[in-house]
């Protein structure tokens, strides 16, 4: 079931978002070692988990999650210009329609071919998204093996500036370019949402 | 970086090999090297599945190269295999233990005119893995100050040859998911079961496992149990840790 939350219109459940929050503790403080604040020791949610923030969360029937994105509008303080603006050669790119992508995770339960699966489907969601609210460009930060799969995805990337090592980690900003041309370049790079996944009780803020 | 923005541009538009292989001479002599190899680590002459591999080394070293079947063994790509970031060849020592062999092939680079080199790994899950090099004469040093370039060129020049040869992850090709079955089957196997062991843990008769990996081998067109467990592994149906876990 694919959950969608803009600002200003909170309809995702909360035990989906707080299983959000714990799958994202799971993944970049246990998993990956990220150096971030840890809320009563389960969950893992920073100063840019506001009501400004978009949210896709695809869960199971259960409430169960999957897979999830976070989206920060870039018309406010957001990671790229706040903590990285060094991986960026000019100012990082801002504007009421280009989004931030951060906190990408895919559940650590997950089998491999699950995890390809709920990667694909959101991102396909994140572009459906992008075409349904009018945002034209997300940019990202991502350490430099993510970044050969983000452009196996098939869409329009292109570097923001030249990658650095951060604490010890190879970074580097993308800016990519969604427009209705994007999901038929996803599907031509083999990127399609598995509609099991998105089907059921369909919520889209208004 | 201005510069590079081209030569991205000039990326999105490549449509042929000859195409990305100007484009690739170019980026070249932008960041200050010579050669440049781009690969697909499948050996090119037995293998038959699409590969990708563009180069601009000297002929006589491309066809020793692959008389030698150099493509799974070379060095270069061995250490690919270890990181995500490019490193230089004047490391790899220290990366993997070098065989005689290994040291014989390096030498017979620099011999006909191959310096040090930065290798870029190049890994889509589920796809051979690849890299792409940049290289210079044994006379030549590597331009420092370009190596974050060349990182992000690579990774860019990648992409672009996946395009252009219509690599795909497996599961939108032609080969047929194994049933639940079957992969617990190959799972087993691949954690060095026989077919009796894996019949008493699975709970089926010694004939119906030996059933389940004859199908599994008819659906990756392959005839020996370890080519398939290499093959599910490879496409991720089990994972190195799913075996390795008890």
């Amino acid at each position: 079931m694919l959950h969608v939350m803009r600002s200003g219109a909170r309809s995702i459940p909360d035990e989906v978002m707080r299983a959000m929050f714990a799958a994202r503790k799971e993944v970049f403080v246990d998993l990956l070692k990220w150096e971030v604040p840890v809320l009563a020791g389960a969950y893992e949610v920073d100063q840019f988990d506001d009501p400004h923030a978009h949210y896709i969360v695809l869960a199971d029937r259960d409430g169960g999650h999957l897979g999830s994105a976070r989206l920060l509008p870039t018309m406010r303080a957001h990671i790229l210009d706040s903590l990285y603006p060094q991986l960026c050669e000019d100012t990082p790119p801002r504007g009421p329609d280009i989004f931030e992508v951060t906190r990408f995770c895919l559940d650590r339960s997950l089998s491999a071919r699950e995890r390809r699966q709920v990667r694909d489907t959101l991102v396909a969601a994140l572009v459906e998204h992008a075409l349904a609210n009018a945002i034209t460009g997300y940019s990202a930060i991502a350490e430099i093996g993510w970044l050969q799969q983000i452009l196996a995805f098939g869409w329009r990337c292109r570097p923001l500036g030249l990658p650095r090592t951060i604490d010890g980690k190879m970074l580097g900003a993308l800016g990519i370019r969604i427009d209705a041309d994007t999901p038929r370049l996803l599907a031509e790079a083999g990127i399609t949402a598995l509609s099991d996944l998105v089907e059921g009780d369909r919520r889209v803020a208004a | 970086m201005q510069k590079m923005g081209q030569f991205l541009e000039l990326l999105d538009r490549v449509a042929t090999a000859d195409d990305l292989t100007l484009a690739m001479v170019e980026i070249c002599a932008l960041l200050g090297f010579q050669h440049f190899a781009l690969t697909h680590h499948v050996d090119l002459v037995r293998v038959s599945a699409p590969a990708i591999r563009l180069h601009n080394y000297p002929a006589e070293w491309a066809a020793f190269y692959d008389e030698q079947g150099l493509g799974v063994s070379d060095p270069v790509h061995r250490a690919s295999h270890l990181t995500g970031k490019g490193f230089r060849w004047s490391r790899i020592g220290a990366m993997i233990p070098l065989t005689a062999f290994d040291r014989r092939m390096l030498d017979l680079g620099r011999a006909q005119g191959i310096g040090d080199g930065f290798t870029v790994p190049a890994n889509v899950p589920g796809e051979a893995r690849g890299s792409c090099s940049f290289a210079n004469a044994t006379d030549l040093p590597l331009p420092e100050a370009m190596l974050l370039a060349a990182q992000l060129a690579d990774t860019f020049d990648f992409e672009s040859a996946r395009r252009l040869w219509s690599v795909r992850t497996p599961h939108t090709g032609k080969c047929k998911p194994l049933t639940d079955r079957q992969r617990d089957c190959v799972l087993w196997a691949a954690r060095g079961k026989g077919d009796w062991e894996v019949s008493r843990i699975l709970n089926l008769s010694e004939e119906t496992v030996a059933g389940h990996i004859k199908q599994a081998c008819e659906r990756y067109g392959v005839n020996k149990r370890t080519s398939l467990i290499i093959r599910t592994l490879f496409d991720g149906t089990p994972t190195f840790s799913d075996i390795l876990r008890r």
